[in-house]
């Protein structure tokens, strides 16, 4: 026992001190955070209140009723709300439609020095726009799909409403029938309220998975290169004549693992810091208060966590012994690297069976996954975060894992045992079988 | 007699296409320096990786201290040295040392001051927080030596443990050697500098393609090799001694180094006579001494080449 910490110890402190660690800490949230932020800034430009242009050419009056529909739009919640538009009706005909069009458009894409007669945008009703629906939007923003979605969305409206006021449906008819759905969703455990909104449990997963993906893809398979370096610099032969397998094989996990928990645990802790300090953080960013809200950091269910927990541990070692056996079996990285492309297949595999989830949760395919064991760590906690998962499900699931993972240690020790002195050629996968018999 | 430290008994070990170690059988008795000597590719290190049980005999079996178990169940009693030096290149000497005697079963706090002790006595203690790479090869491997050491195992087993090394470090090496068998603990290294063992050891084996060629202790092999020997060194030319050297009335076998020569005499025949010869042919002598066999010559008459030559046919794989 003391011989396997003296080897989880040696595999930490050595990673743990090196300059690539300490790089890696602190750039990986670096750009995690401009990934995070830079799209969120970029799209925020739809945030401030847009200038629009009306150019009413259709003759029957079409421009008041969208006038007033696309000033009652608004943007932020509570106190920060503003209107969405700052709408101007031009009024024209369809013979001076182009003139005064271009005369708009030739001021279009200047509203963001706050200059007195720019616009963002230039919107034109013709003539046939009530019946079509077809009308012509020019401005500086047209690329922005949610910008152009809303803005669809509420001309939608205007002219629905208008089309119905002309077949004679009383308005405050139209106004009640016009009123959005608004739906709020919300987890059922054994039959119980949680509280929690069944999109904000899945995002958890979610991230729960994504970590755990990290995880493994970064750290698992650096016990691979580690077990290489070592077949190189033959230390080996030293170390397999003071050491079981098993026990080269556990500390070697073990320790890359806490090199990798180490750098996560820095990594969340920090978030959390900063995540009390979001909207102030945002601010910073001159994001608005609704785009901060983004960056809440939902509180994790304890049950939840200590599930996670569980598979991310078992799912961590189970990967981590069959990436060290690979790097065992082989002598150059390149060499393994043929050999790892199994293990980081059944990874993805896991990883992506996440979205197909969201629809079918407790599904057969769900269902099955979860008892695969270099499965499960992905699909259980998301199962457990977006159903009630039967105990009986979850112990099941749990002693397979545990059998899997015993499976892989003893496998992997048994290749390992063999393969770490094999120095030259690559073993035949009979070879490789005759040595787990061995 | 104790019990053997090492006991091999009739151990055969194939790889592909050849034997490395051909039905041998050796023992190593408790305490004194043992010497495994034989050209390259004799099987002088698959030998010592089966006693390591690095490798499995395909036939015979291996007991060490009279225990028949894995060497890696009584690794504290074991210090290696393997032929193939390894550190961890980015480690720091001095934690490099406190981890190998760690896996040894040392206490971290005793494993410390040992290493701390072991760096001072071979001078490198100035470079206990350096990484190993930052270490000349001469210093790496005094950092493995000692790493071998820490945990004062009663049985030392050193591959070639002076190859590579400058005089002064080959000198630290052997005093240290020597003090490990002072102390009546056993050292089993292996060797194919014959002066080098011929001054060290106790005991030695000497193995050829895989076989035992003499295993005993130096004067016995001496004994058994018999014969009278005479060691000659030429003063100026030395062809008039050519013919009388190739007589083999006089002269059983000659190794001829030019300037000098040690030769056996023929059965039956002194080395009064030898002299004679010389003499009334006019050959001019520096030296002419009779001898006991070197382990050299011994090694040259049983082999039937020179350990210091050519390597006899390379050999393929791990079997280096």
């Amino acid at each position: 026992m003391n011989k396997t910490l003296a080897v989880i110890r040696r595999e930490y402190v050595e990673r743990v001190r090196t300059k690539a660690f300490l790089i890696s800490t602190l750039l990986l949230p670096v750009f995690m955070l401009a990934m995070a932020v830079l799209p969120a800034l970029l799209m925020s430009s739809g945030d401030h209140t847009t200038r629009v242009a009306v150019v009413d050419a259709s003759g029957s009056g079409l421009g008041q009723p969208v006038v007033a529909a696309l000033k009652v739009a608004t943007i932020g919640h509570g106190r920060a709300v503003r209107p969405r538009y700052d709408v101007t009706l031009f009024q024209a005909t369809a013979a001076n439609l182009a003139q005064v069009r271009d005369g708009l458009i030739a001021k279009a894409g200047f509203a963001k020095g706050n200059e007195q007669h720019g616009w963002d945008g230039v919107l034109v009703l013709d003539a046939d726009t009530l019946a079509s629906g077809k009308l012509h939007y020019y401005g500086d923003n047209v690329s922005s799909p949610e910008g152009m979605n809303r803005l669809q969305r509420d001309i939608s409206k205007a002219l629905a409403g208008v089309r119905l006021a002309h077949a004679g449906v009383d308005q405050s008819l139209v106004a009640k029938a016009m009123a959005p759905a608004d739906m709020d969703t919300a987890k059922v455990t054994d039959g119980k309220l949680t509280g929690e909104s069944g999109e904000a449990s899945f995002a958890l997963a979610y991230a729960m998975g994504f970590i755990l993906y990290i995880a493994i893809i970064s750290y698992g398979s650096r016990t691979l290169t580690s077990v290489i370096e070592e077949k190189n610099s033959r230390i080996m032969e030293v170390l397999t004549s003071s050491l079981t397998p098993f026990q080269m094989l556990m500390g070697k996990v073990l320790g890359v693992g806490l090199a990798g928990l180490t750098q996560m645990a820095i990594w969340v802790g920090t978030a959390f810091a900063l995540g009390g300090q979001g909207p102030h953080l945002a601010g910073a960013f001159g994001m608005g208060a609704e785009a901060a809200g983004k960056f809440a950091i939902p509180s994790v269910p304890p049950m939840l966590l200590v599930v996670f927990l569980l598979y991310f541990t078992l799912g961590f070692l189970i990967y981590g012994s069959l990436y060290a056996a690979i790097g065992a079996m082989c002598n150059t990285i390149q060499e393994a690297q043929q050999y790892a492309v199994f293990v980081t297949m059944s990874i993805l595999v896991g990883f992506m069976s996440m979205f197909g989830l969201i629809n079918d949760p407790s599904g057969a395919l769900g269902t099955t996954m979860s008892f695969i064991p270099l499965f499960a760590p992905f699909t259980m906690p998301v199962r457990w975060s977006m159903t009630a998962v039967p105990p009986l499900q979850l112990a099941l699931s749990l002693s397979l894992m545990m059998l899997g993972l015993l499976t892989c240690v003893w496998l992997a020790g048994r290749i390992y045992r063999t393969g770490i002195l094999m120095y030259g050629k690559k073993p035949t996968w009979g070879e490789l079988w005759r040595w787990i018999r061995a | 007699m104790s019990t053997p430290s090492v006991s091999v008994e009739s151990v055969t070990k194939r790889f592909a296409g050849h034997t490395a170690v051909c039905d041998l059988s050796l023992q190593v008795p408790s305490g004194g320096i043992y010497g495994l000597l034989g050209p390259n590719g004799a099987g002088k290190s698959t030998t010592i990786r089966l006693i390591m049980s690095i490798l499995q005999p395909d036939e015979g079996r291996i007991a060490l201290f009279g225990d028949s178990r894995n060497s890696r169940d009584l690794s504290a009693r074991i210090g290696y040295l393997p032929e193939e030096r390894g550190l961890y290149k980015k480690m720091r000497v001095h934690d490099h040392l406190v981890f190998l005697g760690e896996v040894k079963g040392i206490a971290r706090a005793e494993a410390k001051r040992r290493a701390q002790a072991w760096l001072e006595r071979l001078e490198i203690a100035g470079w206990a927080q350096k990484k190993v790479e930052d270490l000349s090869k001469g210093m790496q491997q005094k950092v493995q030596f000692a790493g071998a050491l820490l945990h004062e195992p009663e049985l030392v087993i050193l591959d070639e443990p002076f190859s590579g090394l400058d005089p002064i470090n080959a000198q630290v090496m052997k005093d240290i050697v020597v003090e490990i068998a002072a102390g009546g603990r056993t050292v089993l290294f292996s060797t194919h500098a014959m002066e080098q063992a011929e001054r060290m050891c106790d005991r030695v084996a000497i193995v050829a393609r895989g076989k035992l060629v003499a295993n005993g202790t130096v004067a016995q092999v001496k004994a058994d090799f018999g014969g009278r020997h005479v060691a000659l060194g030429f003063a100026g030319d030395r062809h008039q001694a050519d013919a009388i050297l190739a007589d083999p009335r006089l002269v059983a076998r000659l190794d001829d180094y030019g300037a000098s020569a040690e030769l056996k005499m023929a059965e039956g025949t002194d080395p009064g006579q030898l002299l004679a010869a010389l003499v009334a042919a006019g050959v001019g002598l520096r030296r002419f001494e009779v001898v006991e066999p070197s382990l050299h010559a011994i090694f040259v008459a049983k082999v039937g080449a020179d350990p210091d030559a050519e390597p006899l046919p390379a050999v393929a794989g791990a079997a280096a």
